[in-house]
């Protein structure tokens, strides 16, 4: 089956600035995919240029198989969520979300009807009499969904639309959105800088870095198996440990330049190189999460050791700070910290050597 | 406010007192000034001759200041160029309105560079008559208030949500539809406070009509200036001068209650 969205090679400039490098993806019917990264590295302008806001210096874009990278924005069959609602101020609500079909060409009275159900989609179905700016940010951002489904897109692509709103809303929205996508069917690109909350709604995460994607895969994935030092940063805390491969007469041994420590090559290592297909790298950066290094249990000596630098209560769990030569590892512990660990105090780490994910080194 | 009540309040109570009073010993109210303004065919055309001038002057502003702010705005991409073309624009504002008057009658002079390039072209057959008509002084007027109305629209255009525009195409609306559905509604409190600018100072203007009237066309502010400095007669300036307060005050509220948007905050 071909894809709904497939971007070609897609490039864009601004002056000296590569905004959009060599851009190929491809998006399923029914998909949510979330584009991740942070500011400037390309999401927002790949979102405008599949909108028809941008057009690309090179490449092409199609939907369904056609070629829309000439098709000026009003004729391209998708909608979009802006970042800041871009409700019209002097309309209804009813008026806003009815004006979509009716550039379409229906009715007024069918124009009205449909975006009657829109926005009691949205639950907001007694609204449409009010002005959106006498309306929360919450209810603005449902009045902007609505208008932007109630064209029934094939594709809907969302600018950030929720980090306008506080904490607690955002995360409720978040759920909301999810599973308003599942009823429609409605294939969703939403462009954040929130890793968790593309992790949250998406199936799939294209995290974007200086106008090129990095990765693209499930959130889970990404988290476990960063293909590169970027997004390991990017996703989550993650600790980076320098490492040499070591041919011993026991089996490959992965020596970590950090307190020397050798550690036995697990099976389940997993490795990615940068480059295409090189076997494994004998050098490179070895990334531990966080919640994978653990305290040494009472006496028992682990695998490293050093001292306390700095105990961080969150309440849910504590982040605890370990200097090791020099060098800072955070350690994620369930729940707060033990007492005893204090600024200071040795301390005693160990961890599972499946647990490292290898990022080699080009040579 | 002591300031605003001494420049400002005081000198029109001067002025309203004066209307209401017959100039004769003794403090006694009077209509009499009024209906001498208002009993009379002669004032009615004045003020029907000022009132028309000041609507199509208003109208041709907003037409030639519309698409000339939007040029400015959304067109020019050039920094510079677009602080050349302000700055063109807002010199004349500067200089004296007397000077540009008496530009505009040389150039609409019978053998003015307006008349010999009407002929040239071919356009007409002999000189038009501009001096002592309407049309030379609407175009004195447009020339003089045209760019309260460019930047009244200018501003209105560049605060406009561009956001906004995109939303319309995004929902399939042509540039045009986006245009009279978005677009104009926006900038319509713009374009309002500078045709209300436009037609207060058109209503009250007395150099540009005066100097290209050729003195065969009265407009409200000439009689006044007439009863106050030749006549002397401030009774009757005062009821002229309230008159057209009134009118205009008039016309001004019913433009401003029509340019508020429905949805505008408050």
């Amino acid at each position: 089956m071909s894809a709904l969205l497939t971007i070609e090679d897609v490039s864009m400039r601004f002056g000296a600035y590569q905004a959009l490098d060599r851009i190929d993806l491809d998006i399923q019917q029914g998909e949510f995919v979330a584009l991740l990264g942070p500011s400037g590295c390309g999401k927002t302008t790949l979102l405008r240029a599949i909108a028809g806001f941008l057009k690309p210096e090179s490449g092409r874009i199609l939907i369904d198989g056609q070629d829309i990278s000439r098709l000026p924005a009003h004729h391209r069959p998708l909608n979009t969520v802006f970042q800041n609602y871009a409700l019209f101020p002097h309309m209804t609500v009813l008026e806003n979300v009815a004006y979509g079909p009716r550039r379409q060409g229906a009715s007024k009275a069918d124009a009205a009807d449909r975006a009657r159900a829109a926005l009691d989609m949205v639950g907001l179905a007694d609204f449409g009499p009010r002005y959106p700016r006498k309306m929360s940010g919450g209810q603005q951002q449902r009045v902007a969904l609505a208008r932007a489904i109630v064209n029934q897109p094939k594709l809907l692509l969302l600018d950030e639309p929720l980090s306008a709103l506080d904490l607690k809303l955002r995360k409720r929205m978040q759920l909301e959105l999810k599973h308003l996508q599942a009823k429609l069917g409605i294939a969703f690109i939403f462009v954040t800088h929130d890793q968790e909350e593309a992790m949250t709604m998406a199936d799939r995460v294209v995290v974007m870095h200086a106008g090129r994607i990095e990765q693209v895969g499930a959130g889970t994935d990404i988290y476990r198996q960063p293909a590169t030092r970027f997004v390991a940063e990017f996703i989550g805390d993650a600790n980076f440990m320098a490492y040499t491969l070591a041919t011993s007469a026991t089996g490959d041994t992965l020596q970590l330049d950090l307190q020397n420590l050798r550690v036995p090559l697990a099976g389940n290592n997993t490795v990615n190189n940068t480059v295409k297909t090189l076997p494994t790298p004998t050098r490179g950066v070895a990334v531990l999460r966080p919640e994978d290094l653990r305290l040494a249990d009472g006496q028992a000596t682990g695998m490293l050791t050093g001292t306390v630098a700095d105990v961080i209560n969150v309440g849910s769990h504590s982040m605890i700070h370990v200097d090791i030569d020099g060098q800072t590892v955070v350690s994620r512990h369930g729940g707060i910290a033990p007492s005893g660990l204090r600024p200071g105090a040795p301390v005693s780490l160990t961890f599972a050597p499946e647990h490292l994910h290898l990022i080699g080194e080009q040579p | 406010m002591l300031f605003f009540a001494a420049f400002f309040l005081a000198p029109l109570a001067v002025v309203a007192l004066a209307s209401v009073t017959s100039g004769e010993p003794g403090l006694s109210l009077t209509t009499q000034q009024y209906l001498r303004v208002l009993a009379d065919q002669y004032h009615w055309d004045v003020i029907l001759t000022t009132f028309r001038l000041a609507f199509f002057t208003t109208l041709v502003c907003v037409i030639l200041g519309y698409p000339l702010a939007w040029y400015l705005v959304r067109v020019v991409r050039w920094q510079a160029w677009r602080r050349f073309c302000v700055i063109l624009l807002v010199v004349p504002l500067f200089t004296s309105n007397i000077v540009r008057a008496f530009g505009w009658m040389v150039l609409l002079g019978r053998n003015g560079l307006v008349n010999q390039a009407l002929v040239g072209v071919g356009a007409a057959d002999r000189p038009v008559r501009f001096i002592g008509t309407e049309l030379g002084i609407l175009i004195g007027m447009v020339y003089v208030l045209l760019p309260f109305v460019v930047l009244a629209v200018g501003n209105a255009l560049a605060r406009v949500d561009p956001a906004c525009e995109h939303a319309s195409a995004d929902l399939g609306a042509s540039p045009t539809a986006t245009f009279f559905h978005i677009t104009w509604p926006l900038t319509l409190p713009g374009v309002m406070s500078g045709a209300i600018i436009v037609f207060t100072l058109a209503v009250s203007a007395y150099v540009t009509p005066a100097l290209l009237s050729g003195g065969r066309i009265s407009v409200l502010s000439m009689l006044i200036f007439q009863q106050y400095s030749s006549v002397f007669d401030f009774h009757y300036g005062g009821a002229l001068s309230m008159v057209l307060l009134v009118f205009t005050l008039i016309l001004v509220a019913l433009a401003n209650r029509a340019a508020t948007l429905p949805g505008a905050a408050r």
